[in-house]
């Protein structure tokens, strides 16, 4: 009893090792969102193209689609337009969360609505439009209530305006395929 | 003239205090809005609070926790709101769970049973002995003479 | 070709330690003498060679040799001659070098310095050391080679070092820091000969002692320097930030704390000796955990270094073989070694043990709140997050019983100690700390505030009482000067490091309780009042430095009218890593430390400035130097340096 007693450390130690291995083959920075399964939160935001639309979750109902975080400024969101539209060629409803930056009184012109949607359907023309519309998300409430850390943020919202996935980072065939197109099979079933 | 009364008043306006950039009804919510930011974790960056980040979730949070603390919410409250956002991640604290517990069990297990390892050897020292102090003296000899013959 | 050179010199360093790690090794165990007089040139000769390629290594970041990768990624030629200097060591491949640079120094300094061992010891203890530079050296050659070149396409401008790093605390944060690490490798080849030899004495215990000394000086100073770095660099007042990174050095100064303490014991009354002999392996393991989080991209921390997977593989390997290696060892040795001790439950051996207890439960506290994020994901229960609520809480409990307890150490003997005859020296300390703490807080504006009246009390307590315990000790030789010199230098050294421990407790609860801050707007002759002071905004201009630019704010300072300071914080926006840096201004003094720091441009031609006054803030790093000096006085004790093996009996048992 008492030899064994000078093996605590090692096994301590060794435990330990179990976990610090598993811990190299995941990403500390992948997490799971507070959001999932719950109801798309109360919102009533303009679209951003035509701005006396006004959306709000009820609208939304009906169809499973993908809720696509997004900025023109953010690199990685333009980079993964192409292949998200490739994704609504293959009939997967898109919807566009447009994610605006705050401005720096110093350095940038005030908002301008007109300079943004300009912007905007230059790099869509450029990089390809996988959006059925885009919700213009000025001040980041919407984005805030539904946990988004930053841009690109995916959410796959079901027919019912329930939150089933939320994707951080940007979507390539490598994630669709592994992660949100099983997801995506499920909830489309009626 | 004119230029002189401007000067005039832009000096007195200079005299003036300068403002807080976030306005408090009292101390005790600007202490608050403090401990609240500095205890929220941005969920964007590498490891920062919300309070020394400026990632843009980190400004919009820290302006969220200002609107809710003006309100008049609680800390409770303004903690609750984030961690349905953003889940329990967000927050310093761990929540308290059946595992988490052993954050707290483990260190207070850790001392007790090494103070009571302590007491207890110290209980079963051998009873009837020589002078420990002589026999520690008889044991160091011993070994300087042994290093002493094996220099080389 | 200077960097070719310096490659080669890894090299021949690697070579040297392959041989350090075997041939002494075997020699002991074959008693082969010629073997063993070996080890004392392959450590010198490595140590050598890995200074040659530190210098090349530095050389082309002099040089601005932009075909190395490493001073590509981390130097550019606008960059100032100092930092290009600190730069060769700001990148995970340039630390990974000097780390072994310092391994392989003090790998010499033990060959040097350990006349007095018997050669079969310095054989192991040299050969162990070897066994440790084979796995970092190789690390570095093979997985991390801060050589490395890019031909045939390389960029004509670096990518700069990372404005964080452009500081001078960054200049002597990580050699101290490293040397602390590393330092504690010493300690544990000490401990892997002697279970490897099945001795462990009084003797041992004194040999050691001076080792693991070194190791938590420097340790002490480089966490020090770190977080005093973080206060003025990262321009939010803070000055620790329970960051794994932090935690990663925490956690062996904590075990080597406890070593320090616990090797008393075994030297001076020969128990104790399994216990040591766990803690040298621990402080120094802990380091190579450390080393494993912070490099391998485990958790996620403000300032790990870039990961990669390999890197991580390879050190967990390296990680069980050596620790998992040394605690097998331990496991099969230990359990013949017996202490024959006696002790009365209050006695100095207690005590000590006290201390070891509480010090390893607050080790036990940083592990966990650095590793349960990890644990808890694991085990598939979602991530959370441990930081300063957590570790505040934790802390503030343990510090109290220590504290307490560390006021009466000093005073309690060997063996045995009465109550009675310490009822009036300690009561009469007591009272010194009540009237001390209660009247430095009534000097403050409130006395209610309850940290800064434990803080101060518990401050005072330590510090007042192991002054005491000195005086009375010199008293008891006769008169003050011949006590003075009496008295041992370790004797000095406790003291002084309690006493830095008392200053950092107060330091810590004072700037805790008394620090106020504001965020105010201000333009131009703007006056923002705080805490007595008035901050009197007098100018902002735009800055040119060699690698930023940005803004600058000038500030007068006035207290009560009479003016005070004048203060210059900058903005600084480095044009190549395009970043911003906050550089703050700081007017300090004992009793404060004034901060601004300039924020943001607002509508207006007005400012976003952040305002602190932040009492005593000071005392936690004249803390932490305090500590230090204490274990350099203890090290310069006299009988760490003989020559020879001490002659008497009386001499041994009186040391």
């Amino acid at each position: 009893m008492r030899k064994l007693f000078f093996y605590v450390p090692l096994a301590l130690f060794l435990l330990l090792t179990v976990f610090l291995l598993s811990g190299l083959f995941s990403d500390p920075r992948e997490r799971e969102s507070a959001s999932l399964n719950k109801a798309l939160p109360e919102f009533a935001l303009a679209d951003l193209m035509q701005p006396q639309q006004i959306w709000t979750p009820e609208q939304l109902h009906g169809e499973t689609f993908l809720l696509n975080v997004w900025g023109t400024w953010c690199p990685t969101c333009n980079a993964e337009l192409g292949y998200l539209t490739e994704l609504r060629k293959q009939g997967v409803k898109i919807v566009g969360l447009y994610y605006e930056l705050p401005r720096d009184p110093t350095f940038d012109a005030p908002f301008s609505l007109k300079a943004l949607q300009q912007d905007v359907a230059q790099k869509l023309q450029q990089n390809g439009d996988p959006y059925q519309f885009n919700i213009l998300d000025l001040e980041r409430r919407l984005s805030l209530d539904l946990g988004v850390s930053g841009a690109p943020e995916t959410f796959l919202i079901d027919s019912n305006g329930i939150v089933r996935a939320h994707h951080i980072g940007d979507i390539n065939p490598q994630i669709w395929r592994a992660k949100l197109a099983p997801l995506y099979q499920q909830w489309s079933q009626p | 003239m004119k230029y002189l009364i401007a000067t005039v008043l832009l000096l007195l306006s200079g005299a003036l205090h300068a403002q807080e950039l976030l306005q408090f009804d009292n101390d005790s919510q600007r202490d608050l809005y403090r401990s609240l930011t500095a205890e929220l974790r941005c969920p964007q960056c590498q490891n920062q609070n919300i309070a020394d980040s400026n990632a843009i979730v980190a400004v919009d949070m820290r302006q969220k926790t200002y609107e809710l603390v003006r309100q008049g919410q609680e800390r409770q409250q303004v903690l609750d709101y984030m961690i349905n956002r953003y889940g329990d991640f967000v927050h310093y604290q761990p929540p308290l769970n059946r595992y988490t517990l052993w954050l707290w069990l483990a260190p207070v297990l850790m001392l007790t049973l090494l103070l009571g390892t302590a007491i207890y050897r110290r209980s079963r020292q051998p009873q009837h002995n020589a002078d420990t102090k002589s026999e520690l003296n008889t044991e160091l000899d011993q070994l300087i003479k042994r290093y002493r013959s094996k220099k080389p | 070709m200077i960097v070719e050179a310096g490659q080669l010199a890894l090299t021949f360093a690697f070579a040297l330690s392959l041989l350090l790690a075997i041939i002494p090794l075997y020699g002991s165990f074959v008693a082969n003498q010629r073997m063993l007089l070996l080890a004392k040139p392959l450590a010198l000769g490595q140590f050598l060679f890995c200074l040659l390629a530190m210098l090349a290594l530095i050389y082309a970041f002099r040089t601005n040799d932009f075909t190395v990768v490493n001073v590509a990624q981390n130097s550019s030629s606008t960059l100032p001659w100092y930092y290009q200097i600190t730069a060769s060591f700001g990148s995970h491949e340039g630390s990974m070098l000097l780390w072994v640079l310092m391994l392989a120094g003090w790998t010499a300094l033990v060959a040097q310095f350990s006349k007095a061992l018997p050669l079969l010891l310095l054989g192991r203890i040299l050969g162990i050391m070897g066994v440790i530079c084979v796995g970092f050296i190789a690390f570095s050659l093979f997985m991390s080679n801060p050589f490395e070149r890019s031909l045939p396409f390389f960029p004509v401008e670096g990518r700069d070092l990372n404005p964080l790093l452009q500081d001078f605390g960054m200049i002597l944060h990580p050699p101290t820091l490293y040397m602390g690490y590393v330092g504690f490798a010493v300690a544990f080849a000490f401990a892997i000969a002697a279970l490897m030899g099945g001795r462990f004495d009084s003797v041992w215990a004194r040999w050691v002692r001076p080792w693991a000394l070194a190791a938590w000086l420097f340790l002490t100073l480089g966490i020090m320097l770190g977080s005093w770095w973080a206060y003025n660099e990262l321009g939010w007042g803070g000055w620790w930030f329970w960051d794994p990174v932090e935690n990663a050095s925490f956690m062996p100064w904590l075990a080597g704390t406890a070593l320090i303490h616990s090797l008393a014991v075994t030297e001076k009354r020969g128990t104790f000796k399994s216990w040591t002999v766990l803690l040298a392996l621990a402080a120094f393991a802990l380091s190579l955990v450390g080393a494993f989080l912070v490099r391998s991209g485990v958790l996620v921390s403000v300032h790990s270094f870039a990961t990669d997977p390999g890197r991580g593989m390879y050190l967990l390997v390296f990680l069980l073989l050596v620790v998992g290696g040394s605690l097998l060892l331990y496991g099969m040795r230990m359990n013949s070694v017996r202490s024959q001790a006696r002790y009365q439950l209050f006695s100095r051996e207690m005590m000590l043990w006290g201390n070891n207890i509480f010090l390893l439960t607050a080790c036990l506290i940083v592990f966990l709140g650095t590793l349960f994020p990890l644990f808890h994901k694991e085990l598939g229960l979602g991530s959370i997050s441990i930081g300063e609520p957590f570790f505040n809480q934790m802390f503030y409990y343990l510090t109290i019983p220590f504290a307490l307890m560390l006021g009466l150490g000093p005073w309690v003997r060997w063996k045995q100690q009465q109550f009675t005859p310490l009822v009036k020296p300690l009561g009469l300390v007591l009272v010194a700390a009540l009237i001390l703490a209660l009247g430095v807080l009534a000097s403050m504006q409130s006395v209610q505030a309850n940290l800064a009246l434990l803080g101060m009390l518990l401050g005072a307590w330590v510090g007042v009482s192991a002054l005491a315990e000195v005086m009375l000790r010199m008293r008891q030789f006769g008169s003050v000067t011949q006590g003075l010199t009496k008295l041992n230098a370790s004797h000095y050294g406790m003291t002084l490091a309690h006493i830095g421990f008392a200053v950092l407790v107060i330091g810590v609860a004072m700037t805790k309780t008394y620090t106020e801050e504001r965020d105010v707007r201000m333009q131009e002759g703007d006056t923002a009042t705080l805490a007595g002071y008035q901050f009197t905004l007098v100018d902002v201009y735009e800055l040119d430095g060699p690698n930023y630019g940005g803004q600058a704010a000038e500030l007068d300072v006035r207290k009560d009218g009479r003016y005070v300071t004048h203060l210059h914080a900058e903005k600084r926006f480095y044009r190549i890593q395009r970043t911003i840096m906050t550089e703050a201004a700081v007017h300090a003094r004992l009793s404060r430390d004034l901060y601004v720091s300039l924020g943001e441009e607002l509508p207006g031609n007005a400012w976003a400035l952040r305002i602190q006054v932040k009492p005593f803030v000071r005392w936690i790093w004249l803390g932490g130097l305090l500590m230090s000096l204490g274990a350099l006085l203890a090290l310069a004790d006299k009988r760490y340096r003989r020559k020879t093996p001490p002659a008497t009996k009386q001499e041994v048992a009186n040391a």
